[in-house]
């Protein structure tokens, strides 16, 4: 059965019966407590990711990296990070596969990366929490959508690090709002981590760079919460 | 500063007045080129200039009734609708402008565009479920209330962070579950009146998870954004079934398909946790544990959710049907009140007079997130085929990478969360 399942995902496309591959899936669950199983069935399903099956077959394979994936994994995935159709599946799995080997194939795409690519790589480093070395010069990107990633990425990170980077930006008007609230996401964490003089110095920043009235109220918010009493 | 005192009462303010002491900027209203009584607030009509002012995005099957509700109630001024189907918008707009006998209806295709306006308050959300953390978020930045229909969320990780953005700008945001409240009274009216004892359990009945789609390409049909209505999901060709907002959850409606939706698990699964969760009271926590109990004996496998003050919600236990509640009726529990709705006119009227008076409403995001957080929880118990425990306070799994995988996905160019 799962011989004719990976016979199939060869030349799978849209429109066939995806139940065709059901015997993988099933095996991406049996094989958890038998590493050489599951060793196996990565193997094969990287050699289908470096054919020339199908987008859709390619598709399949980046998905069950997302739950099936090792170091292993990593080098092939990252070779479609500047591929338009399947950069977004190639992160579907790096994202999500804990080896730090898919953080690094990240972090060492993003330079070469541009445009909506970079934004993508960018929002993936966000989400698993690393790469503020990489993503505090990008807050001056002379492309926005890259500028603002960084900073939406940079919020969600919320390291010590990160919050100094969104710290020390000067952001263009059109992102002033965006990166006070990333600001605010950093000041967040440091209060809930104990650091409330951080947090505090945050508010105080943004409540003096004269913010429009929905960012004053949370920052005055933010600052009310830390008050004792 | 009393957060409270800082906002006027609305019984003795006009609207304008409370929304700037709200914090929100607020432009002139356009009105219609002839001035009815009842835009004046005669004839016991509420004056425009004193009605929350709403916009609606995504507008089909159950975005289209949310419409009808919002559009018909005498206190909301409807002024813009979105949706990626231009027949959708141009229909829905061409409704509104025929309500107030105006053309004054904004439509748009980009939310953003939307949420931009500065006169909007308040708005509604009914696309598929791939899109409700984006546009709940992003409403929250830029300062509107939201009223977003269930599933809630299509991951775990979305829903702490969609409250985090209610919370930081003070923003009004209720889940959509109409259900929770009103199906199930007679078994929260036992379980609050203190009649079945003490509580030990209570079973949740639905059917199917959701599942891959694999149709075939169809050519886009005119006036349809299949990019925006793709967004953060991956990548697909076209099919008319794929994107069908029907109410199957079994094949040929987008709640079928994983991409975009969790299935029956979620999408009956938020009323009825919704609903059982409330009738036991533990809305406001989440369980630290969801023990898998395989097939046998011809029954399919069913769930244990457990909870940190010993109470169990149950999935698909064999021998009970929905909402059943196991209890020891010989220990004496005291009744209490049963909290409810706010103003008049269900859950949207719950949801507008908070939107006036600054309370939370009766399905405020985070008891939904708490529903949804069972949803997503049994989703991955199901397709691990095992126990997991989960760390409510750090809202992960803890030394579970595997499961860890499960709690979030990397979304689409140049979508970002």
């Amino acid at each position: 059965m799962l011989e004719q399942a990976f016979e199939a995902l060869k030349t799978y496309d849209y429109g066939m019966d995806r139940h065709v591959l059901d015997p993988i899936d099933q095996a991406a669950v049996s094989t958890r407590n038998d590493p050489a199983a599951r060793k196996d069935l990565e193997s094969r399903l990287l050699a289908v990711l470096q054919s020339n099956a199908q987008r859709d077959a390619r598709d399949y394979v980046c998905r069950q990296l997302r739950t099936t994936g090792t170091a292993t994994s990593v080098p092939a995935l990252e070779t479609l990070l500047a591929d338009p159709d399947l950069s977004h599946m190639a992160r579907y799995a790096l994202e999500r596969i804990p080896a730090s080997q898919a953080g690094q194939a990240l972090e060492r795409q993003l330079p070469k990366l541009n445009g909506q690519l970079k934004v993508g790589v960018i929002s993936s480093l966000g989400a698993r929490g690393q790469g503020v070395g990489l993503l505090r010069p990008l807050l001056q990107n002379p492309d926005e959508a890259v500028a603002r990633a960084a900073a939406i990425a940079l919020g969600r990170i919320a390291s010590a690090d990160a919050c100094k980077a969104l710290d020390s930006a000067k952001p263009r008007p059109a992102l002033a709002a965006v990166f006070a609230d990333a600001s605010m996401s950093c000041a967040e964490k440091l209060l809930a981590s104990g650091q409330a003089k951080e947090a505090k110095a945050i508010y105080q920043r943004l409540l003096r760079s004269n913010p429009p009235k929905l960012i004053r109220a949370a920052a005055e918010r933010g600052l009310t919460d830390q008050t004792p009493g | 500063m009393d957060e409270k005192k800082s906002f006027p009462s609305p019984l003795k303010t006009t609207r304008r007045e409370f929304i700037k002491a709200a914090g929100l900027a607020s432009t002139a209203l356009a009105l219609p080129t002839f001035i009815p009584a009842s835009a004046l607030g005669r004839d016991g009509a509420v004056a425009p200039s004193e009605r929350i002012v709403v916009g609606g995005i995504g507008l089909g099957n159950q975005g289209g009734s949310d419409f009808g509700g919002f559009l018909g109630r005498e206190d909301v001024q409807y002024v813009a609708v979105c949706d990626v189907r231009k027949k959708v918008r141009d229909r829905t707009k061409a409704q509104v402008d025929q309500h107030y006998k105006s053309k004054d209806c904004a439509a748009y295709n980009d939310f953003r565009d939307l949420l931009a306006r500065e006169d909007i308050d308040a708005v509604h959300v009914a696309t598929p479920d791939h899109w409700h953390a984006l546009i709940v978020t992003e409403a929250c930045r830029r300062g509107k209330d939201v009223f977003c229909q269930k599933p809630e969320t299509l991951t775990l990780r979305e829903g702490p962070l969609m409250v985090e953005y209610a919370r930081r700008y003070d923003r009004v945001v209720s889940g959509g579950s109409q259900r929770v409240l009103e199906d199930y009274r007679g078994t929260v009216n036992m379980v609050w009146g203190g009649k079945l004892g003490r509580v030990l359990s209570i079973n949740v009945q639905t059917n199917n998870l959701s599942h891959a789609c694999n149709l075939p390409a169809e050519p886009v049909p005119e006036g349809f954004d299949w990019e925006t209505w793709l967004g953060p999901a991956p990548w697909a060709p076209f099919n008319s079934k794929r994107c069908d907002g029907n109410f199957s959850t079994v094949e040929n409606s987008w709640r079928s398909y994983s991409d975009y939706s969790g299935g029956e698990i979620t999408d009956w699964g938020a009323h009825h946790f919704g609903g059982a969760t409330f009738a036991v009271d533990v809305r406001e926590l989440q369980p630290q544990e969801v023990l898998y109990h395989p097939p046998e004996g011809g029954q399919k496998a069913h769930l244990e959710f457990v909870y940190p003050n010993g109470i169990r919600i149950t999935h698909c236990k064999p021998g009970k049907s929905n909402l059943e509640v196991d209890s020891n009726e010989n220990e004496t529990v005291p009744a209490k009140p049963v909290p409810g709705y706010k103003g008049k006119g269900g859950i949207i009227g719950d949801f507008l007079y908070c939107v006036r008076s600054r309370e939370k409403p009766f399905r405020d995001l985070q008891l939904a997130v708490n529903t949804m957080s069972l949803c997503h929880l049994g989703t991955i118990a199901y397709r691990l085929q095992r126990s997991l425990k989960w760390d409510t306070a750090k809202l992960t799994f803890p030394g579970d990478a595997e499961a860890n995988r499960f709690i979030d996905r990397a979304r689409r160019q140049p979508w970002q969360l």
